[in-house]
């Protein structure tokens, strides 16, 4: 009898130690993956934060650039500098045939001589003088630079010729080849050109995106919860509102976007393409995120400090509004920083309502066309240059970054403000 | 309280049904409540003691399912009538609940709060007066008077119930209803707040729940003894304990049921 209960305690003890172990291995696991995942990203995007340049000779010849004496500032605008900068790419090897010449130009960005034209611009002394100018290394020899691209393949399977990577390492060689931090990328609009595309449209497109989703969803959400939870009457009907929202809440992200482009471009007829509609229809989807959360933290506000408020005098509305919703606001806020940071990573229903289209310029207002981070990323990930690889990873990592900021900061809410109930 | 020989009525209760969706909580009450006295409330365990307390400030109405049939009349004023307005019953009926329930906020405000939705207070100084007065009456002044502006949740148990006394007393209520309030205390802070309800009866009329006899005989001048949903016998305390009409009474007062 004592020996059959001995067995049973050591047999439970096993149970309890095998159960920690599978815990154990669940939460090793996890945490392997998201270090695989976050290595992967890390490792292939951190270089998309630098960017090379070649330094070349570059001479402003006022008669190249078609330049009468003492130009005024709206010359210098007006001015033609490609001819000045096709010949200083071509001067960089002064044998070079016209194939060749051709390969030279190709070495620097598809806008070299804008570039150029900028350095005049800040310094018209130049005019005539010959100025070492830095010029944005095309992306293909951005990779070389960095490393990524592979030199051995044969010449007919590669974006560089045999005789550009000849003039570049001869300029490595020189110094004429620098690496500095990629501060376009984050001013930029998108581009064709690797080398130039930067986030700039696609994060000024989900900031106002997300700023049309909480003027909109915040509102609407914390009143329809605060009437749903404190005033409206318990029955059927409210019954049947509660497990819709629910609903609401598991319908998938793309038919909140069909729904915007039937309703909000074909019916409404609003602009195509904008953070706008985006933001609209994001706000769909982040409704019922902010109502559950909202009416949660209402639940979580004690019966007994409704009852004191009443007691005292207070009417429905000023206990509601003085007590119960302020008390509730900690849990709504960091429910409402969820579902934008919910929205901001929503892909599908940006590309159907048209935020998926190619915008090489920066929206000034949620009513001009505009990508969206998650968007900018698919489209990268699409192209098929090898300089495009880099700046998926890199995209990933400033939407992780500004998703962590915001979970961050509905903890920090969550915990700061959150009153203790004594 | 007598004047001119004759017991001043406060709260006159007549057939009062109370009902929880189709069950009856409380059968035919007819109680009258005394003028600056402390009446008692007691009885065992869902005996509708409460239920009847939570009567008398019409806090039932919270209650989606809870049905009151009846008069309860304060001030010759039926509260159960239609044209009886909540905010100004609770006004001049004040609450202190079972489980201190302070605001989250600091003591000065939930002092402060009454007078401010009833507009009470025209100025900054009034309400301080309001606020140093009603901590007074509370005896909580002392321990307080120099942490006004901390929150009243980081008090002890005793002190917050008697901070809930002080805001429900800021109001200045005619009536105070008190629903089992030491039943989370302490004994040393029970005799605090017993002692204070004998003093607050100069001022206003008190109905006290207790689940605890001694209590009941220490601090009441009236009794009502309840028992499943009925009240079985009242009358001044000293009748009530010393020689009960109703076997009921006697059995429960003597702790043989409860």
């Amino acid at each position: 009898m004592n020996k059959n209960k001995e067995q049973l305690l050591n047999k439970r003890y096993k149970a309890e130690k095998r159960f920690r172990l599978y815990g154990q291995s669940a939460i090793f696991m996890a945490l392997l993956f998201l270090t695989i995942f976050i290595f992967k990203i890390f490792s292939t995007g951190y270089s998309a934060f630098q960017k090379t340049w070649l330094i070349v000779p570059v001479t402003f010849d006022a008669e190249l650039m078609m330049l009468e004496q003492n130009p005024s500032k709206e010359d210098l605008k007006d001015a033609d500098y490609y001819d000045i900068a096709l010949k200083s790419m071509a001067d960089l090897d002064p044998n070079a045939n016209e194939d060749q010449e051709n390969d030279l130009k190709r070495m620097v960005s598809y806008f070299f001589e804008r570039e150029i034209k900028r350095e005049l611009l800040n310094d018209p002394s130049l005019i005539g003088k010959t100025k070492d100018v830095y010029l944005t290394a095309s992306d293909d020899l951005d990779q070389v630079f960095k490393g990524n691209y592979p030199r051995d393949l044969p010449e007919d399977q590669r974006r560089v010729t045999d005789y550009q990577l000849k003039i570049f390492d001869q300029l490595v060689e020189l110094g004429k080849v620098e690496s500095k931090f990629n501060l376009s990328f984050f001013t930029y609009p998108d581009s064709r050109e690797a080398e130039l595309a930067g986030i700039a449209s696609s994060f000024m497109g989900s900031i106002f995106s997300i700023l049309v989703c909480l003027m909109i969803a915040f509102p609407v959400a914390v009143l329809a919860a605060i009437y749903l939870e404190e005033f409206a009457p318990k029955n059927r009907f409210t019954d049947f509102i509660e497990v819709n929202i629910n609903n609401l809440a598991a319908v998938p992200s793309i038919v909140f976007g069909l729904l915007g482009l039937g309703i909000l471009l074909a019916v409404f007829q609003l602009p195509r393409s904008t953070p706008l509609v985006g933001g609209i229809t994001l706000s769909l989807m982040t409704l019922p995120t902010i109502i559950i959360a909202c009416r949660a933290s209402l639940k979580a506000v004690p019966p007994s400090i409704r009852e004191a408020a009443l007691a005292m005098g207070a009417s429905k509305m000023q206990t509601t509004m003085h007590h119960t919703v302020p008390l509730s606001m900690p849990g709504t806020l960091s429910g409402t920083i969820i579902g934008l940071a919910q929205a901001l990573g929503e892909t599908a229903p940006l590309i159907l309502i048209g935020m998926v289209a190619f915008v090489n310029t920066i929206p000034g207002s949620p009513l001009d066309p505009a990508a969206s981070l998650p968007v900018q990323i698919y489209i990268w990930a699409e192209s098929a240059e090898r300089g495009f690889v880099e700046k998926v990873s890199a995209c990933i990592m400033v939407l992780l970054g500004f998703l962590i900021i915001m979970n961050l900061f509905a903890q920090i809410i969550r915990h700061k403000f959150e009153k203790k109930w004594s | 309280m007598k004047k001119n020989g004759v017991k001043m009525i406060k709260i006159n209760s007549k057939n009062v049904d109370v009902f929880y969706g189709k069950k009856q909580a409380l059968f035919n009450i007819n109680l009258d409540i005394e003028e600056n006295q402390v009446t008692a409330l007691i009885g065992p365990s869902g005996c509708g003691k409460s239920t009847f307390l939570r009567c008398l400030n019409r806090m039932n109405d919270v209650i989606d399912i809870c049905r009151v049939k009846g008069q309860i009349i304060i001030n010759d004023f039926d509260i159960n009538d239609k044209s009886c307005d909540v905010v100004r019953l609770r006004e001049k009926i004040g609450m202190v609940f079972q489980k201190p329930n302070p605001f989250p906020k600091t003591i000065y405000e939930n002092i402060s709060y009454g007078p401010t939705i009833h507009g009470m207070a025209q100025s900054k100084n009034e309400m301080d007066e309001i606020v140093e007065t009603s901590l007074k009456k509370a005896a909580l002044w002392e321990e307080v008077k120099d942490r006004l502006h901390e929150p009243g949740t980081g008090l002890s148990g005793g002190q917050q119930q008697r901070l809930c006394i002080a805001r429900a007393i800021s109001v200045k209520p005619e009536v105070i209803l008190m629903d089992e309030p030491c039943s989370a205390l302490d004994p040393i802070a029970t005799a605090q707040i017993e002692e204070l309800i004998d003093e607050l009866k100069k001022d206003h009329t008190i109905i006290i729940v207790t689940h605890s006899m001694a209590q009941a005989a220490r601090v009441s001048q009236n009794t009502g003894f309840f028992h499943l949903g009925e009240l079985i016998e009242h009358g001044s305390t000293d009748k009530i304990f010393k020689n009960p009409e109703n076997k009921k009474t006697q059995d429960y007062i003597t702790g043989r049921f409860g």
